[in-house]
């Protein structure tokens, strides 16, 4: 029997042709660059981050449509961080994991979540991704002593970014709104979560400044279903209003739905932007009525740079848009104008995108003109007030705070 | 001092649930020494059937009277029907190949089959909580001060009543016999010509149907329902029944509404997120110091 011989000569040919081949190939299609989408699109969650996804789509969609300098075309990679329908920090770290390890990904959108971001910031800070989130308002994500903690590989380098306002100015609008309904007494629950929690301390703080009294600040358990002796407890108690602190999720709609069986079906509700979703009118039933809530974004109907986002929304996705729709249209926008500025100064590297994030100034934005200060916090904080009237949000009015 | 029999019977509403849920974790105990963690999602499954059976039947108002009487028990009853068939197709098709496998094969059985429930009822009806129509009426009445709802007091009759009725069954009648006698001795049993098969078959269907009942009253106590619950639930179902003396009834019962009790005051006099901690510190208590739960009998070893 002969035995095939390659010659190795022959095969080192091989190889270095096949290299070639590839490389040649590569180098002459134009440059597909992917954006990270990290939001909780799955379960109960999903009604918060879908539309929320599908603002950050159209955002490249429409930069494809109008074609970017080099011929380079933006792909957009989702990715769920919801595990069980309820968002997953494990998995959001995970996600972004994912994103640091395929070469083509220079930057992300999301997460929509405090805790989750408090897990995928130290990976993004070690692979410098930049991290640009449409809403996520806990304060300790970029302030303070815990922020600096969370970037783990290079402390000094900002990769997370926020283009919504941090809770210690939503806690100030929900005190500020209670005080201004006229409410001087105030029960705080909150669901332990980082997002929650923190909210619901800075209400409580800025209620007593205001001169209101607190009358007990409770936490849920995780998964917690039966509420009827914490309401109990809260009635006795005889309070003005209730606040919440945290999601749907984590019980924020089934808390108010209770309410009515407790016999404080006539006392009003204000939450944050956690329950800002459609999930918290199906899970309150009857009692979403009578709650207010306050978001970290512009109402997007209210602003005329919106009109046209508002349009193309409800025309690709056929609903209206979600409280933060607009918010992560910013946010990818904010990717897309610094890979834009990257390949006109230098090339597009995960760096270079990094660096034209962090230097963005006065970007406009269906939300408005979006910059950035040295902590990666916007530099433009809006929160808007609505009311559910009718089982429907009625917006109330806008504030503007400047820290 | 109404604050404390406000929140006596938030605990014993809430108790009565855990202790119908338990009345089946004890009851497959005690008769093949099986841990159920499918129970508390044959539970889930109750709720949810009832939610299915109110869509469909399109009751949208509350009813009073004759209606309501016959609503009830004929949603009860085919509440109970369905989850007692699920339970004895479960025992059928998961633990009955297994039963002379070692101790650890039907448990760790037992917690696919609770995954798989979960899950199938995650694409059934969704991930989120879902309201179920009401049809019993809302009114409370006043007992010195207390407020109680309607639905509390269906909670807790449901539990009495089910009890005793299973009290009854299982020590006065002759399938009742054969139940206990194979959980005494499952090899004398057959030899004795009892049909092992039959026998565990009705515990499973009992106590399944418990858990049915459990569903149906926890569906319209909280008036939404979610795929999850069986795994919180079962989980506190699980401790009531070891806390009172696992293959005891009564036991099940007293565990039940002693958990739903510490529940309610721990939230009203210490703090509602250390409510779960105290519940488990009670069982690791309670079992340190009586291994054998409040109502369990220490059996003596054979020699």
């Amino acid at each position: 029997m002969r035995s095939f011989c390659v010659p190795r000569r022959a095969i080192a040919l091989f190889a270095v042709l096949a290299v070639f081949g590839t490389v040649s190939v590569a180098a002459s299609a134009a440059d597909t660059y992917k954006i990270g989408i990290d939001l909780p699109t799955s379960g109960a969650d999903a009604s918060d981050g879908v539309p929320t996804k599908n603002g950050a789509l159209l955002a490249i969609d429409d930069a494809n449509a109008k074609g970017l300098p080099g011929g380079i075309t933006l792909q957009a990679e989702p990715l769920d961080d919801a595990v069980q329908g309820v968002h997953d920090p494990a998995q959001g770290a995970q996600n972004l994991k994912t994103f640091a390890a395929d070469p083509s990904v220079v930057g992300v959108v999301g997460p929509f979540n405090s805790n989750v971001a408090r897990a995928e910031i130290p990976v993004s800070n070690d692979a410098g991704l930049a991290l640009v989130s449409p809403s996520n308002t806990n304060d300790g994500l970029t302030i303070g002593e815990g922020a600096k903690a969370l970037r783990t590989s290079h402390p000094d380098e900002i990769t997370y970014f926020r283009v919504c306002t941090r809770d210690q100015n939503q806690g100030a609008a929900g005190a500020d709104l209670a005080k201004s309904l006229g409410f001087k007494k105030a029960y705080v629950v909150d669901d332990n979560e980082t997002y929650g929690k923190g909210l619901a301390d800075v209400f409580d703080k800025d209620f007593r400044a205001g001169g209101g009294t607190i009358l007990g600040h409770d936490h849920l358990t995780k998964n917690q279903q039966d509420f009827k002796a914490l309401l109990t407890k809260i009635k006795a108690t005889n309070p003005d209003v209730v606040y919440f602190g945290g999601v749907t999720a984590t019980g924020g709609g089934l808390l108010r739905r209770q309410m009515g069986d407790a016999g404080m079906s006539n006392v009003p509700y204000i939450g944050g932007d956690g329950i800002s979703d459609t999930e918290f009118l199906k899970d309150a039933g009857a009692l979403a009525n009578n709650s207010y809530y306050t978001v970290a974004a512009p109402d997007a109907s209210k602003l005329p740079s919106a009109a046209a986002f508002n349009k193309e929304y409800k025309a690709k996705f056929g609903s209206d848009p979600g409280a933060y729709s607009a918010s992560a249209y910013a946010a990818a926008l904010v990717i897309i104008n610094a890979i834009k500025e990257a390949a006109a100064n230098g090339g597009v590297t995960r760096a270079n995108v990094l660096k034209y994030v962090a230097a963005t100034k006065g970007l406009p934005t269906p939300i408005g003109a979006v910059g950035f200060d040295k902590n990666g916090d916007t530099t433009n904080p809006v929160i808007s007030e609505y009311k559910i009237v009718g089982g429907k949000p009625q917006f109330l009015k806008q504030i503007s705070v400047k820290t | 001092m109404e604050l404390f029999f406000q929140q006596l019977v938030n605990g014993l509403s809430l108790g009565g649930i855990y202790a119908l849920i338990a009345l089946g974790y004890t009851m497959v105990y005690g008769i093949i020494e099986l841990i159920n963690f499918a129970h508390g999602d044959v539970y889930t499954l109750g709720s949810f059937f009832t939610l299915a059976i109110l869509t469909m039947l399109g009751i949208q108002n509350v009813l009073h009277g004759f209606p309501l009487a016959a609503a009830l028990v004929g949603i009860i009853a085919a509440s109970m029907l369905f989850c007692g068939i699920v339970g004895v197709l479960i025992e059928r098709f998961a633990y009955r190949p297994l039963r002379n496998a070692p101790r650890l094969a039907p448990l760790i059985t037992a917690i696919g089959v609770s995954f798989i429930l979960e899950n199938i009822m995650q694409l059934w009806q969704g991930p989120s909580p879902i309201p179920v129509p009401t049809f019993i009426p809302d009114p409370t009445f006043n007992l010195g001060g207390v407020t109680i709802e309607i639905k509390q007091v269906l909670v807790v009759a449901m539990a009495i009543v089910m009890m005793i009725a299973l009290q009854l069954f299982v020590y006065r009648t002759k399938i009742g016999k054969a139940m206990r006698a194979t959980a005494q001795d499952r090899d004398a049993a057959q030899l004795m010509g009892i049909d092992i098969n039959t026998t565990i078959a009705v515990t499973f269907l009992i106590g399944s149907a418990l858990a049915g009942a459990a569903g149906f009253v926890s569906a319209n106590y909280y008036g939404t329902t979610w795929f999850f619950n069986g795994f919180n639930a079962g989980l506190k179902a699980f401790t009531a029944a070891v806390l009172g003396g696992i293959g005891n009834l009564a036991g099940a019962m007293l565990g039940g509404f002693v958990i739903g009790l510490v529940e309610a005051f721990g939230a009203q006099y210490i703090s509602d997120q250390w409510t779960n901690v105290m519940v488990f510190s009670l069982l690791v208590l309670v079992l340190i110091f009586r291994p054998s739960g409040l109502l369990g009998e220490s059996l003596p070893t054979k020699v």
